[in-house]
């Protein structure tokens, strides 16, 4: 089998592995911010709520919670397709840590800020959305970046629910043509040849939205 | 509007507060005309900022009464906003926004809370920013300019609201030598155009020229309360002599 054969047949499982973490996605961000705020706001009853929630996906092991909700709810009549249930556990799981970096970048603001916009008599609404969270996102894109490669990598995890991801056509291949090391050779750069790009997005990313610093450099 | 009362900027009675056990506001009142500029000093830890955060609901109490501007102050959503909108603060440390320019540090109030068109609010920020002296400044972010800068467009950003009293927490603790004097100026300025004003400092020189009363603190109280002139010549308090000769030397 040749190189060319092994990166087309893992190639085939490329569309798998970016819609699962395009749709990931699609649950990390809003669970992130949602939660995240929430803990940073909420007091009692409600803060142990949200913390639990947010413990739950943070703490669990992925791959048990993959086998749980796709094997085990179909028991008692709730039915998920692989992929939803690769891209909500997956992205839930990264959203429970993308939450810890919102707090920690909303509790890591100078007190004085959120003071100034009361001092102002701006709502409390409003000096979330306008002063506080456009600079705890910019302080955390680093960390973002870095669960979006994170959650790339784990969707490898999805082979084990009978998604065709490129990790499963590795595996499919090598049964098949039984030359473990190009292919997995093969697959680690594939997975390389995904993320990297991903960091260089995140380069440019923290470039752009910090004009700040970019202005002090400037001088 | 004729009574007394109504002549009165802020009229504090009998407040007290406390961080936990520790009794950081002892009875404290305080009367303040409409236009005057009071000066608060005193060591530190003896209240002074806490007092002034007060009276914009930045910091709540346990017992007493604050009227600003004719209406008693309570402990609710509605008396703090109406506190805010009448109240101005500039911080030690500035409190600019840095993701901000210095024009929408400026706008962003006038159009959350006043709901005003974006023209109309920049060119009343403009008019504030030319007030304290840096309308050349308004594109840049807060990073880029000078601490005494940064000073001065927090002014103008309070300035923006249009406040009928504005509270100064240690306005130039946090700058260089060099750059106190064009905030003070700024503040000598507003001073002279009939601003009712508190100032927390320790600029005795701003003080001497521009105050019509100085109040010592010491440890959570009020303990001497004079025209400059007499505070300065001849403080009663023994607390207030060894204050003043520690700022002299």
């Amino acid at each position: 089998m040749s190189i060319l054969d092994i990166w087309l047949g893992i190639l085939e499982g490329f569309r798998v592995t970016a819609g699962i973490t395009i749709y990931g996605l699609l649950f990390a961000i809003p669970f992130g911010l949602v939660f995240g705020v929430a803990q940073y706001l909420a007091t009692g009853f409600v803060r142990f709520v949200v913390t639990s929630v947010i413990e739950f996906w943070r703490s669990s092991a992925v791959i048990i919670l993959l086998f749980v909700f796709y094997y085990a709810l179909p028991v008692i009549g709730v039915t998920l397709s692989a992929m939803t249930v690769g891209a909500m556990v997956l992205g839930l799981n990264i959203g429970g840590y993308a939450s810890q970096a919102v707090r920690a970048g909303l509790q890591a603001l100078d007190r004085g800020q959120k003071e100034a916009g009361q001092a102002l008599g701006l709502s409390r609404p409003t000096i979330l959305l306008r002063i506080e969270l456009p600079q705890a996102l910019v302080a955390m894109s680093p960390t973002f970046i870095n669960h979006i490669i994170q959650l790339v990598k784990a969707t490898s995890l999805v082979s084990l629910i009978t998604l065709t991801d490129m990790t499963f056509r590795a595996k499919e291949i090598s049964q098949i043509a039984y030359e473990p090391v190009p292919i997995y050779l093969s697959l680690l750069m594939a997975y390389f040849v995904a993320c990297y790009p991903i960091a260089l997005f995140g380069r440019w990313v923290e470039r752009r939205v910090n004009p700040v610093r970019e202005a002090r450099n400037g001088i | 509007m004729h009574d007394t009362a109504h002549d009165l900027a802020v009229q504090i009675t009998a407040l007290q507060k406390w961080y936990g056990a520790f009794h950081v506001l002892k009875d404290i009142s305080l009367s303040v005309s409409r236009g005057a500029r009071i000066v608060i000093c005193g060591p530190s830890g003896s209240g002074k900022s806490t007092l002034i955060r007060c009276l914009n609901g930045l910091e709540n109490y346990q017992q007493g009464t604050v009227i600003l501007g004719g209406t008693r102050l309570g402990d609710n959503a509605r008396d703090t906003s109406l506190a805010r909108r009448q109240t101005g603060m500039v911080f030690q440390n500035f409190n600019l926004f840095p993701h901000l320019t210095v024009l929408s540090n400026c706008t962003l109030a006038l159009r959350r809370v006043g709901g005003m068109a974006r023209g109309e609010a920049e060119s009343l920020a403009l008019h504030h920013l030319e007030r304290v002296r840096i309308p050349e400044q308004a594109y840049k972010y807060p990073a880029q300019l000078s601490g005494g800068q940064q000073q001065r467009v927090a002014i103008a950003r309070a300035l923006c609201m249009n406040p009928r009293l504005m509270l100064f927490d240690e306005p130039t603790s946090a700058l260089d030598p060099e750059m106190i004097k064009e905030v003070l100026e700024v503040m000598t300025g507003l001073a002279h155009d009939g601003m009712t004003m508190i100032c927390v400092t320790h600029e005795m020189g701003f003080a001497r020229e521009v105050a019509d009363e100085v109040v010592f603190m010491d440890q959570g109280s009020i303990v001497e309360q004079a025209a400059p002139a007499t505070f300065f010549s001849t403080p009663n308090h023994p607390r207030a002599r060894s204050f003043l000769n520690t700022l002299l030397h």
